[in-house]
């Protein structure tokens, strides 16, 4: 057993420990808390098997982003310390229906991959490679994923905004400007 | 090479005296625990003693002058009081919360020192994705700073550490463009392969000199990439987090001791990371101008053993860390010199300047990167006049 090994593993139970803990702590502080260990988990074990570039993007979108907006919302939120997470079991039956669908699903993808060759790959970049993968053949999922997020970044705007028209507050404006010049 | 590789040296030593050698991973640690206890502590501590000194002759005061010659033993005592004072906590404070914030700071903003490039032979870890990673350890620190304030259950913490977390999220977008423009031009990501490019240009050489001399649009990235970094570490004139005249201290209020000086000492390694970036990746890092540095050669020997490397390594180490220090200082400067921004004031600066210029200045250094083929423009000058 190398060190690698005992990174990994520790990755995984770390990993898992977090996950277990993000779903069923009922704090919502320590069930995102918990999230951050599962996260970084993640991102360690991206390094560990050969994906610098995924673990530090990992490290810089879902902690440096992601993260930040859900501590925000939750330390937002009035009397965290009473509210419980868990409710009951009913809230449990949909996502327990549709984790099991991708859990399956997961399997069945790990099941047709050979994982003879056990040992961890030879550090090599992935950098360069990864770039030519997005301009090249993914060139059209990449283009189809920025414009869901300009979606989600429209949506925020709307729900955002104030609900006066442009054109009403615009005269409003042009009325309240008019009567401060004959003011003065 | 590492600094771990370099080190991994001693085990010829090892083997001579006792038949057998360290595996490697000890090595390993060994660079890390060099150097954060060589380079960041020490820099981070004597910064603190520099800053106070340079504010008192801005103010026309002397400053820490109590403590050894010319009070410069001051850092020490202030390092040896944090150690020594007692570790208070807010009573209605989130326990666990607030014990593990401190570390995610530290973490961020000490781990990212494995990537600088100190010489050609001294670099804690040459990650192929080595700025990247300098840049992705950032975001530690900004949830360190969230959930400390959030923890310590003070309404002025709390303002500080959301105003921290908002600045620090939104100013690593301008950063990371800059660091961007410079990987286009260079096409590495690599620290060592980042600082390589730019040696003093020669006849068929691979040096361009300095990226912040490549083109016009290199040189305004690096104030863009400047002011941004002074965003990140929470200096003026954006120390909004910690704005001593309207939140007591910020996101470190409730703090004390050594965790009130774990934020302290990592703001400071922060500045001197930022500034070490800044150096390696727009000035050039270790080289000068005229001459390249990997080419001096003293013919000194002790035996066999040829000194060079050792030379060349002292000489890049004192290039890097003057640059280094010069930058420091302006940050100091900058911070006995300017106000501070109101909140909306620094994110009109943002979102409505530094992004759409650093967006242009990235699509024109790539056009000019196309268009030359990646050469700068002293390469340029350097062809019509037919230097070589």
């Amino acid at each position: 057993m190398t060190i690698a090994d005992i990174f990994v593993g520790a990755c995984f139970i770390l990993g898992a420990f977090g996950a277990f803990f993000t779903a069923f702590h009922p704090n919502i502080l320590y069930a995102a808390i918990s999230l951050i260990l599962s996260l970084l988990s993640v991102a360690g074990l991206y390094g560990a098997l050969g994906a610098d570039f995924l673990a530090a993007a990992q490290l810089i979108i879902y902690i440096g982003g992601i993260l930040i907006v859900i501590l925000f919302a939750v330390m937002m939120s009035e009397d965290i310390y009473k509210k419980r997470f868990f409710e009951g079991a009913k809230k449990y039956i949909w996502p327990t229906i549709f984790s099991g669908i991708v859990f399956v699903t997961l399997t069945r993808v790990m099941m047709q991959v050979d994982w003879s060759n056990g040992s961890t790959p030879d550090f090599e970049p992935t950098s360069r490679a990864m770039g030519w993968a997005l301009v090249g053949p993914y060139a059209v999922t990449f283009q189809y994923v920025a414009i869901i997020l300009l979606f989600g970044l429209i949506g925020a705007v709307i729900i955002a905004r104030p609900a006066i028209k442009m054109k009403q507050r615009a005269a409003e404006i042009a009325v309240e400007d008019n009567t401060e010049e004959k003011d003065a | 090479m590492s600094l771990a590789e370099f080190l991994s040296g001693l085990n010829t030593i090892l083997n001579h005296l006792f038949g057998t050698g360290l595996p490697m991973f000890v090595f390993s640690l060994l660079s890390a625990v060099i150097v954060i206890l060589l380079f960041v502590m020490p820099l981070g501590g004597v910064s603190t003693y520099i800053e106070r000194k340079i504010a008192a002759d801005f103010q026309e005061r002397i400053g820490p002058n109590r403590v050894g010659p010319l009070g410069i033993l001051q850092f020490m005592a202030d390092g040896l009081k944090m150690f020594l004072k007692e570790d208070t906590m807010p009573r209605n404070a989130d326990r666990m919360v607030y014990n593990i914030a401190p570390s995610f700071v530290t973490a961020g903003s000490f781990g990212a020192f494995a990537v600088v490039p100190f010489s050609a032979y001294i670099i804690g870890a040459d990650l192929n994705i080595g700025v990247f990673f300098a840049m992705a350890l950032g975001s530690l620190v900004s949830l360190g700073v969230l959930l400390g304030a959030w923890s310590s259950d003070n309404k002025w913490s709390l303002l500080g550490g959301m105003r921290g977390a908002a600045q620090m999220v939104s100013y690593e977008i301008p950063l990371g463009l800059a660091v961007l423009s410079v990987v286009t031009i260079c096409g590495s990501m690599s620290m060592h392969q980042l600082v390589g490019m730019q040696a003093w240009p020669t006849a068929g050489g691979e040096g361009h000199f300095w990226n912040v001399f490549h083109n016009p649009f290199m040189f305004v990235n690096f104030f863009i990439f400047f002011i941004a970094a002074l965003a990140e570490c929470n200096r003026v004139p954006f120390d909004l987090p910690e704005a001593e005249s309207e939140l007591v201290s910020g996101f470190n209020t409730e703090f004390s001791g050594m965790r009130f000086g774990l934020y302290a000492l990592s703001e400071f390694a922060d500045v001197i990371l930022f500034a070490c970036i800044a150096t390696a990746i727009f000035l050039g890092g270790w080289h000068l101008p005229f001459f390249d540095l990997q080419n001096l050669n003293l013919g000194l020997t002790i035996g066999e053993m040829s000194l060079n490397p050792l030379i060349q390594s002292l000489v890049m180490i004192g290039v890097f860390l003057t640059k280094v220090a010069l930058l420091v200082f302006i940050v100091m400067w900058l911070r006995w010199t300017l106000p501070r921004l109101r909140v909306d004031q620094l994110m009109n600066l943002c979102w409505k300047y530094l992004i759409p210029i650093s967006f242009f200045n990235l699509i024109g250094a790539a056009v000019w990167t196309w268009v030359f083929e990646g050469q700068s423009l002293l390469q340029l000058v350097g062809k019509v006049l037919g230097v070589y």
